[in-house]
């Protein structure tokens, strides 16, 4: 069987997915990242590789990703985030034209061509501000923890905004609002909406016009998605693991290569 | 003064070596300290008369059996602020000019006691004048090679005009230049351009094994060193490599064309492969790479030089023969090398590989060979949005 490995190196996970020849996910796994990349490569793979039951060997093609992937010394081919994120997406959803991938550094935007190739895409990298990292700093500065974000945020019906969109400016906002006695949840909720409205302002940059797959770390937390919902005003999908999708999407890309060497095609080799 | 550009301290950060991330034979270490001393450090080295000479193309034996070390003088590299050249060329000009006028002016050629140029645009042509006009303790010559390699007077004409050359250098240097000590030196040139033709040859059938970087180097030194003494590194760099095993990667196959006059900065060089690329072929360096095969070691050695320039060069935008159109050579290179993508790039304002790039283009897409345009100048520092280029570009041929 034909088995490739996709491994996302992002700012604040590294996640591996072993995908099968006809398309099943056989394994994954996601742990923090380290500053060695190729050895958090490898252990984030061998743990996928140990869900499966399988080893090293038993893969044909490994495809990296993510702000790491150049320093993953046994990868085939590297490629970048926004491919994979598009492929990864369009592979869950194949009628998906729009992806907002919300990881810990930075947000993109994402406009698909018929068939999962990239058409246009728009990412905030410059800044963190609309990114998991800044929720990370809002839950320290609220002294709850990261997970629970999502639930609180869906129990808030009257959301404090956030207006500033420079992140250090929004958490001296964060601070005013719990000094002047706003419930915390309110403040999530903001949080949430804040965040929202700028991934919005992406996406009508690439020209949103139709459903948007929500993925990356951001999309486990329930009131982000339904913040999402309730600004965008179209349909929003979010795959069962949208922490693992651009992992996802550099497995598909592999099996891709793999199934061309394996037919002696579109090598790097010297025929 | 722009903070961005001019702290060499930064641009040292953005230039790590491909080649530190895989175990690298000492020998390239030796490469890289012979191309961190630069020119004057060669010059000091050699203790005798050292001659510049201004790409492309130089007839280095001559001056090497003159006794004078034949250095390559590409700009500066990005490494001087220029606070007098700017007065003395238009905006428009390319920095390799610019950076090699500053070089002078702010004495970093020390020990090289003359400058050589050629015909090879507009800007070098005036670029010898204002060296002539600003410097005149400075030996400088200017060769006039023929605008038709290819006629029936091409080789009587070359002949003549390199046959000045050795006489101006007898004169200056107050030496005579045999015939046996230029055999000599065309003897040891030979088998430094063999050795770089081998390096080549290897990178082409195992690109994993030797890096761009790596072998950019390699053929750089050359440019600083003794003919003698670039064959032993080359012998021992291509021992060990032969030796290396690296794993290879699913990266497109390209040829890099353009950079044959101002050189890319290494960081770009190395952004190309880390992209998604294996380099298989470049025009980096061209002219002390300028024969496709050994020039004749015996009869007439001023001969032997003109008939090698014009029968036996490699195909270059600085040299017309309207016999073997550029634009078709690089085609059947992409068919014979297997390439399966062409990157253009040449530095800003450079005249005759924008002029060719026309051509170039057309014959790309006539042949339907994919193709990438990444102009670069020597003061480039960042190449996030090259590698961004150059990544999707590598992507839209991989994936379909």
């Amino acid at each position: 069987m034909l088995i490739t490995a996709g491994i996302d190196i992002g700012s604040g996970r590294t996640k591996a997915l072993l995908l099968g020849e006809d398309g099943q996910i056989l394994g994954s796994a996601a742990i923090r990242t380290r500053a060695n990349f190729d050895a958090v490569a490898r252990e984030a793979l061998e743990q996928a590789l140990a869900s499966a039951r399988l080893s090293m060997d038993d893969i044909a093609y490994t495809a990296a990703t993510g702000l790491g992937r150049y320093s993953i010394t046994f990868r085939d081919v590297q490629v970048t985030d926004i491919t994979c994120a598009a492929r990864g997406a369009q592979f869950l959803f194949p009628d998906t034209l729009y992806v907002l991938d919300m990881g810990a550094q930075s947000t993109r935007a994402i406009r698909l061509k018929e068939g999962g190739k990239v058409r246009d895409f728009h990412t905030n990298e410059k800044c963190a501000a609309g990114s998991g990292s800044f929720l990370e700093r809002a839950a320290k500065y609220l002294e709850i923890s990261v997970d629970s974000l999502g639930s609180r945020s869906m129990e808030s019906s009257t959301p404090r905004p956030i207006s500033s969109v420079c992140a250090v400016l929004a958490e001296s906002e964060i601070i005013n609002h719990v000094s002047e006695g706003v419930p915390v949840n309110d403040v999530v909720r903001g949080l949430h909406e804040s965040l929202a409205e700028r991934a919005l302002t992406q996406l009508k940059k690439i020209g949103l016009n139709g459903s948007v797959t929500f993925v990356g770390g951001v999309a486990v937390q329930q009131g982000m998605v339904e913040a999402c919902r309730r600004k965008f005003g179209v349909e929003v999908l979010v795959p069962k693991d949208p922490v693992a999708v651009t992992a996802l999407g550099a497995a598909v890309l592999a099996r891709q290569r793999a199934t061309r060497r394996m037919a002696g095609a579109g090598t790097s080799s010297r025929s | 003064m722009g903070a961005r550009t001019n702290s060499p301290h930064r641009r040292r950060i953005e230039v790590p070596l491909t080649a530190m991330a895989i175990a690298h034979p000492p020998i390239l270490s030796r490469c890289r300290e012979v191309l961190a001393g630069g020119p004057t450090e060669a010059a000091r080295r050699w203790k005798g008369p050292a001659i510049g000479c201004f790409p492309v193309y130089s007839p280095v034996e001559i001056f090497h059996a003159a006794g004078a070390l034949p250095i390559g003088i590409f700009g500066a590299g990005g490494s001087v602020e220029l606070t007098h050249a700017d007065a003395r060329f238009q905006s428009f000009v390319c920095s390799i000019a610019k950076s090699t006028l500053e070089l002078a002016f702010q004495k970093r050629l020390e020990g090289i006691g003359g400058m050589v140029f050629h015909s090879i645009c507009d800007v070098a042509r005036n670029l010898a004048s204002v060296y002539r006009r600003n410097f005149p303790d400075l030996f400088i010559d200017y060769i006039h090679f023929p605008q038709n390699p290819t006629s029936s007077g091409s080789l009587d004409y070359t002949s003549a005009e390199l046959e000045r050359v050795r006489r101006n250098i007898s004169v200056w240097l107050e030496r005579k230049i045999t015939d046996d000590a230029l055999r000599e030196s065309i003897r040891a040139y030979n088998r430094s351009r063999a050795l770089m033709r081998r390096l080549y040859q290897m990178r082409e059938e195992s690109p994993e094994r030797v890096n761009s970087v790596e072998a950019y180097q390699l053929v750089r030194a050359g440019t600083l060193l003794p003919p003698q003494e670039h064959v032993e590194l080359l012998e021992a760099a291509l021992a060990d490599l032969e030796r290396r095993a690296v794993k290879r990667m699913d990266r497109i196959r390209v040829i890099v064309e353009g950079a044959f006059c101002e050189q890319p900065p290494m960081g770009l060089i190395e952004v190309i492969e880390r992209a998604g690329c294996y380099v298989i072929d470049d025009d980096f360096v061209a002219g002390w790479r300028w024969f496709a095969n050994d020039v004749a070691e015996t009869g007439d050695p001023i001969r032997a030089l003109a008939g090698a320039y014009c029968r036996q060069s490699r195909p270059s935008s600085v040299r017309h023969d309207m016999t073997r159109p550029r634009h078709e050579d690089l085609a059947k290179r992409v068919r014979e090398k297997n390439a399966q993508a062409v990157i253009f790039a040449p530095a800003k304002f450079c005249e005759p590989a924008l002029f060719d790039y026309v051509l170039f283009r057309r014959v790309c897409e006539r042949e339907k060979i994919p193709h990438l345009l990444l102009e670069f100048e020597e003061k480039m520092w960042t190449f996030e949005r090259a590698r961004n280029e150059i990544e999707t570009f590598a992507e839209s041929l991989l994936f379909e």
